[in-house]
């Protein structure tokens, strides 16, 4: 599944590679280069986002049959596809809180009654051991990622929250996800980057052919960087292309993706300019 | 104009809006006319510039302002050319953050150059970023480890220390002191920003020192720490260039790398103060933990501060008692001369712990051009202190401070990056 997003984005990118090369002088131009940039990106997050809708069904399959090894095998696999497309998944932001909202975004953490969504199972599956007592949240999430995917289908993307996702996504790791508190019960949080750092890496993709020739240094500076995190998400993939526990990440490789996390996240916090965005 | 200062009168009753357009009824209460949303004023000292280039680095020497940050980062730079690269890149930001000015101007639709936190003129404000390295990046660069300061080490747990790894230890240590708490946090997030790809940060601490204007007859006091005692009473003069060499200076003493002269060893602890125990215990028992009286600083066998307890008449302990924190910390024997050091401490406050106490301390911060003499010699001292039933360090670490930048054309860490090139390529 992740090979497959990554093969999708790669063909995309091939796709769009002859079309528009100009720099963007202006904002009238910059909107007609990127035309064709968003229509590739709506097809991106529109499979990611069909992806999210079946792996969810049987995901919540898994939990009301009393599957408890099948669900948490499908956890981390389920939710990759909506890490991918988080800049346009949390435009709606009471989708987003009901589908991936942390404990500790709630006063009563665990107990707290509004705590619901993927990360509600996840505590269920791994801290109470048990699929019991999941089956309305299992039932609340797969209502919501349906909802998620219409309106997202329905959905003119905004220029700027496209190509400012990449950015944003960035941001996500740098700020809760390279500490391992977005899967805490489960450490599956390599999945979660590896689809963060793929979602943006589409994102500028798309964009490159737009400013490569303006500003070569830059490109290179941040596919170097992206390069650099695949080099070391590399050595924590297992067999079946998924990846180790969290806690298996050693603090030296940590601090090297957070460098470039950080690094990406202001590199790519310029890309709404060089497209001529406000 | 005057519509709108009508409009916001009467949109803004008594409230702040009436401010703005100037209070015409109120002035004469208030002749400087100030009120709660003004920033404060009384601080004159922003222009004030401490010199960047050197033989030393400031911010050992220099005066201690009122503010201080420590922050410990790691470093990812795997090459000679990219530790070259962040140390010029570092450099360049230091200069012109202790100079100050004006930041460039960038397209609104980019992100702004600066983080407009100072305003849009950056005032000087004394800042001073003393850079130091720890052992682990040595350790962990081949190349690097054969120009290992002798004396750097990691950081070891003291008997009576509770250290928390996330407290602890670190590639680089950025001290920030600055007039305003505002101007380190300035240089701080500017450094993080400019060198992202190079440094991570580890842990930050805060702290300050009261402000104490000095004496009518010119004297000035040390300042209070959180237990409410004089700090740095018997701290050698900064100003005695010929002691600083001595004391605090790296050179051809030392039995260090040559790269090394003219930097210093930094020991930084972060010691949590139990306030409300201290503040429990009877005013003689905290006078002969520290050996001082609490309300003037002055020794048991003295009347000020500066003066000098004399233990030689004392030997039995009765007047200071041989346990007091000041005599173990610097016995003033010929032989304990070898162990000073110059401190540098702020106070610093936390907030809160679990338990429902105030989180407070000492961020201690130590100078000596050999280590294991200063700041290890004296702790080993002080271990099973009675003052420990009150404080607890829990964290810090140790640097090799870098030598200075002497001019416009050097840059941090020079000395150090060309001694890498003209070593011969290890094995590998």
């Amino acid at each position: 599944m992740t090979l497959s997003r990554i093969l999708s984005a790669g063909a995309l990118a091939f796709a769009l590679g002859t079309t528009a090369l100009t720099g963007a002088a202006s904002a009238q131009d910059a909107t007609l280069d990127l035309v064709g940039p968003l229509a590739q990106y709506k097809i991106y997050v529109a499979e990611n986002t069909a992806e999210l809708v079946a792996n969810t069904r049987a995901f919540v399959e898994a939990i009301k049959t009393g599957d408890l090894e099948g669900a948490k095998a499908l956890f981390a696999p389920t939710r990759t596809s909506y890490e991918a497309v988080e800049p346009i998944a949390e435009l709606f932001s009471d989708l987003d809180v009901a589908i991936d909202a942390r404990a500790d975004d709630y006063e009563h953490a665990e107990e707290d009654p509004a705590f619901v969504g993927f990360h509600r199972i996840e505590y269920g599956l791994w801290v109470e051991g048990t699929t019991e007592g999941l089956e309305d949240y299992a039932d609340k999430l797969m209502a919501d990622v349906i909802d998620l995917n219409n309106r997202i289908n329905a959905l003119t993307f905004p220029p700027e929250v496209v190509v400012g996702g990449a950015a944003v996504l960035m941001e996500e790791v740098a700020a809760t996800k390279i500490s391992g508190e977005e899967d805490r019960y489960s450490h599956t949080d390599l999945w979660d980057f590896e689809a963060n750092f793929a979602g943006s890496k589409v994102i500028f993709d798309l964009m490159r052919p737009l400013i490569e020739d303006d500003d070569p240094a830059f490109v290179a500076q941040v596919e170097a960087n992206f390069q650099a995190v695949d080099d070391i998400l590399a050595q924590y993939e297992t067999a079946d292309g998924g990846y180790v526990s969290y806690l298996e990440l050693t603090d030296a490789d940590r601090t090297v993706l957070s460098a470039k996390v950080n690094s990406l996240a202001e590199d790519l916090a310029t890309l709404r300019a060089r497209l001529g965005l406000g | 104009m005057t519509g709108r200062r009508q409009l916001l009168a009467g949109l803004g009753g008594a409230g702040g809006a009436l401010a703005v357009a100037g209070r015409p009824g109120w002035a004469d209460e208030d002749a400087a006319g100030r009120q709660v949303a003004d920033a404060p004023t009384g601080h004159a000292d922003a222009a004030e510039s401490v010199p960047f280039y050197g033989p030393h680095q400031a911010g050992i020497v220099t005066p201690r302002p009122a503010n201080g940050i420590v922050a410990a980062c790691d470093v990812v730079a795997g090459t000679p050319d990219e530790l070259e690269r962040m140390f010029r890149t570092l450099t360049q930001r230091l200069a012109f953050l202790t100079r100050g000015g004006i930041p460039p101007e960038l397209d609104p639709r980019l992100p702004p150059s600066d983080s407009g936190i100072l305003g849009p003129v950056i005032p000087p404000d004394n800042l001073t970023v003393t850079v130091g390295l720890g052992a682990s990046l040595f350790e962990r660069l081949p190349w690097l480890l054969p120009h290992m300061p002798r004396r750097l080490q990691r950081m070891t747990q003291f008997p009576n220390d509770a250290l928390d790894r996330e407290l602890c230890h670190g590639d680089m240590s950025l001290q920030f002191c600055a007039n305003l708490q505002d101007t380190n946090i300035h240089a701080l997030r500017d450094i993080m920003k400019t060198l992202a790809g190079f440094l991570v940060l580890r842990w930050v601490q805060e702290g300050d020192v009261p402000v104490i204007p000095p004496n009518p007859d010119g004297t000035t006091e040390s300042a209070r720490n959180f237990l409410g005692f004089r700090d740095g009473s018997a701290n050698p003069d900064s100003n005695d260039a010929g002691l600083m060499a001595d004391i605090v200076w790296i050179d051809g003493r030392n039995d260090e790398p040559s790269w090394v002269h003219g930097g210093t060893y930094q020991a930084v602890r972060i010691i949590r103060n139990f306030v409300e125990r201290w503040d429990r215990t009877p005013l003689s028992e905290q006078e002969a933990i520290f050996g001082r009286r609490k309300a003037s600083g002055a020794p048991f066998d003295g009347e000020t501060e500066s003066d000098v307890p004399d233990y030689t008449r004392d030997p039995a302990g009765t007047v200071t008692p041989l346990d007091a924190h000041i005599r173990l910390a610097n016995p003033r024997t010929p032989q304990s001369r070898e162990n000073l050091m110059l401190r540098r401490p702020f106070n610093y406050s936390n907030g809160v712990t679990r338990a429902g106490q105030l989180d407070q301390g000492l961020l201690f911060i130590t100078y000596q051009a050999d280590l294991e003499k200063g700041f290890i010699a004296v702790q080993t001292r002080l271990n099973g202190e009675p003052l420990e039933e009150y404080i607890k360090p829990v964290g810090g670490g140790y640097f090799v401070v870098l030598p200075g930048v002497r001019d416009a054309g050097d840059y941090l860490g020079r000395s150090l990056v060309e001694a890498v090139r003209s070593t011969p390529t290890p094995p590998t």
